[in-house]
């Protein structure tokens, strides 16, 4: 004796899925606001991220906290180096130094800027000068007798310029950090705005099924179990919303890519675009696409709670 | 089984829905709730299943006083009741073994079990047939027979009914009530709310009727009409 029924029965965490899965469906245009909403404030921030770790990357790629550069003149002669080196090898603060010659300084930069190699096979010559990469034990830029020290590197016959990296190091540093804060808050604002729509997507939704949910308590059902597929169906949209700003950033990315191929561009791509965000924070943003799906349905079943007995 | 000790129930100080009822069902009893509409009766329904709590005096079911019920222990406690409706308040988007199976799943039964138990109940209703069939391809006997189903599918102790044939002819009344009747000879306690004498005189059960909030006059009935020979509910307990 075996009865003919459709469907396999379900046990309360397949019904959970089940139920949370189908109502997805059912809704889909609600929802699909609500994952809308989601992968907007996702990937808001995950554009912020993607753009201050580059930059972040590519400030590390030429890490120069505690370097100056000394450029030579193009021209500078052998004679003009050898004075170059004996200033710097007398004073016991610069003598930690690396001659780059142009040669080198060329190769330096056709590594590390793959995209712009194309520009210097147009060139007739070797666009770069000679110089000094100087190594010091700590920052010193707003100490005075330091700054009198790069006053008379400055002097020195074939001294073209003197660059301390470290002012523009920071204050890229400075400017990853701003644009992750600005993407946190922005990005956080919007995902609050996703979790309360969630959260009037899960109301509305509850408010449909409220005949069910009043049999459901009355045959006996735990508040868990009652509550369980809606708190399901936000953690899903909220995980929909999160992949699918996952993708839309890769598609973003990949974008970028595929139109950076003049020069200009180029140099966009190199500082801002090199590489998609690690996947960690890829899987940090899904998550909080999660945690704001559970927060919004959260507060929702929160509400629904059986009628204190009157 | 069910005891009332003075028991009074207001919505607001003008509206007093009963007034120092006091009333009790044995175990394994078959109870009739009549009265007027607005006696009171859907009101005594929702006090035992702790839809509501009196104003004043004591409710206790099953040995459990219902004012001291925590909250988290209602599902268990109502588990072990069966509620039938009016409306039948069955899930129209579910088929009839989807509406069995959704309430095995929330009260917990394997779902392994869930075939053989909804095959077993809706055969006692006589509905075995109608398996895959959605509420609203249903004659609304058929639906009140499916709610039943679905109420007796935990075997409860007590099966409480609002007004069960209140949209049936009397014939589906009367097929309706021989499912209640066999419930009752199978153990459970049946207290079931409904204006209908007719219903009531042919049933032949204790009747307790209630007037504006107040217990009436108590009438035992004779027993009448009761099966005269093994059902396909009694088989269905062996199973």
């Amino acid at each position: 004796m075996t009865a003919d029924s459709g469907e396999r029965p379900l046990g309360v965490f397949g019904y959970f899925v089940h139920e949370a899965v189908r109502r997805l469906w059912v809704y889909k245009r609600t929802s699909m606001v609500a994952i809308g909403m989601i992968a907007i404030a996702l990937m808001t921030l995950g554009s912020f991220l993607l753009i201050s770790e580059n930059l972040n990357r590519a400030v590390d790629r030429w890490q120069g906290q505690s370097q100056i550069t000394v450029f030579l003149t193009r021209d500078a002669t052998p004679a003009q180096i050898d004075a170059a080196r004996s200033f710097l090898t007398r004073e016991p603060e610069l003598s930690k130094f690396t001659f780059v010659s142009r040669e080198a300084a060329y190769a330096k930069f056709r590594k590390h800027f793959t995209q712009l190699a194309p520009v210097l096979d147009d060139l007739d010559q070797n666009p770069f000068p000679p110089s000094f990469e100087v190594q010091l034990d700590e920052v010193k830029v707003n100490d005075p007798p330091f700054a009198k020290l790069v006053a008379g590197l400055r002097r020195v016959d074939g001294v073209d310029d003197v660059q301390l990296d470290w002012q523009w190091v920071s204050r890229l540093r400075r400017i990853a950090s701003v644009l992750s804060l600005v993407g946190l808050i922005a990005g956080g604002v919007l995902a609050v705005a996703a979790a309360f729509t969630i959260a009037n997507v899960i109301r509305l939704t509850m408010f449909l099924y409220r005949e069910e949910i009043d049999i459901m308590r009355l045959v006996g059902a735990t508040e868990a179990t009652i509550r369980g597929p809606f708190l399901l169906e936000g953690i899903f949209q909220g995980m929909c919303g999160g992949v699918l700003a996952v993708a839309l950033l890769y598609g973003l990315f990949r974008g970028v890519h595929a139109l950076a191929t003049g020069p200009a561009s180029a140099l966009l791509w190199e500082f801002l675009f090199s590489e998609f965000i690690p996947w960690p924070t890829a899987l940090a943003l899904i998550g909080g696409g999660v945690a704001a799906g559970f927060f919004g349905s959260w507060i929702s079943v929160r509400e629904a709670r059986e009628e204190k007995a009157g | 089984m069910i005891d009332f000790y003075h028991v009074t129930k207001r919505f607001d100080r003008y509206s007093v829905a009963l007034q120092d009822v006091s009333l009790h069902a044995d175990k394994g009893e078959f109870v009739f709730l009549t009265g007027p509409s607005g006696a009171g009766k859907s009101t005594i329904l929702k006090l035992i299943l702790r839809q509501l709590l009196p104003t004043e005096g004591q409710i206790v079911v099953n040995g459990r006083n219902l004012a001291t019920l925590k909250r988290s222990q209602l599902p268990m406690f109502r588990r072990e009741i069966g509620m039938v409706f009016q409306d039948f308040k069955l899930i129209e988007r579910m088929t009839v073994f989807e509406n069995l199976s959704f309430v095995m799943t929330v009260l917990g039964v394997p779902p392994r079990d869930h075939k053989k138990k909804a095959y077993a109940v809706l055969r006692a209703v006589n509905l075995h047939h109608r398996l895959n069939a959605y509420p609203p391809q249903l004659s609304g006997g058929e639906q009140q027979r499916v709610a039943i189903a679905r109420a007796l599918i935990n075997d409860p102790f007590l099966i409480i009914a609002d007004e069960p044939t209140g949209n049936l002819d009397p014939d589906l009344s009367a097929d309706v009530m021989q499912i209640f009747i066999e419930a009752n000879l199978r153990g459970s306690t049946v207290l079931l709310a409904t204006h209908d004498r007719e219903l009531i005189r042919r049933t032949g059960r204790r009747v307790i009727y209630l007037e504006k909030g107040r217990l009436g006059e108590e009438r035992a009935q004779q027993p009448a009409e009761l099966p005269e020979t093994p059902s396909t509910f009694m088989q269905w307990g062996s199973l």
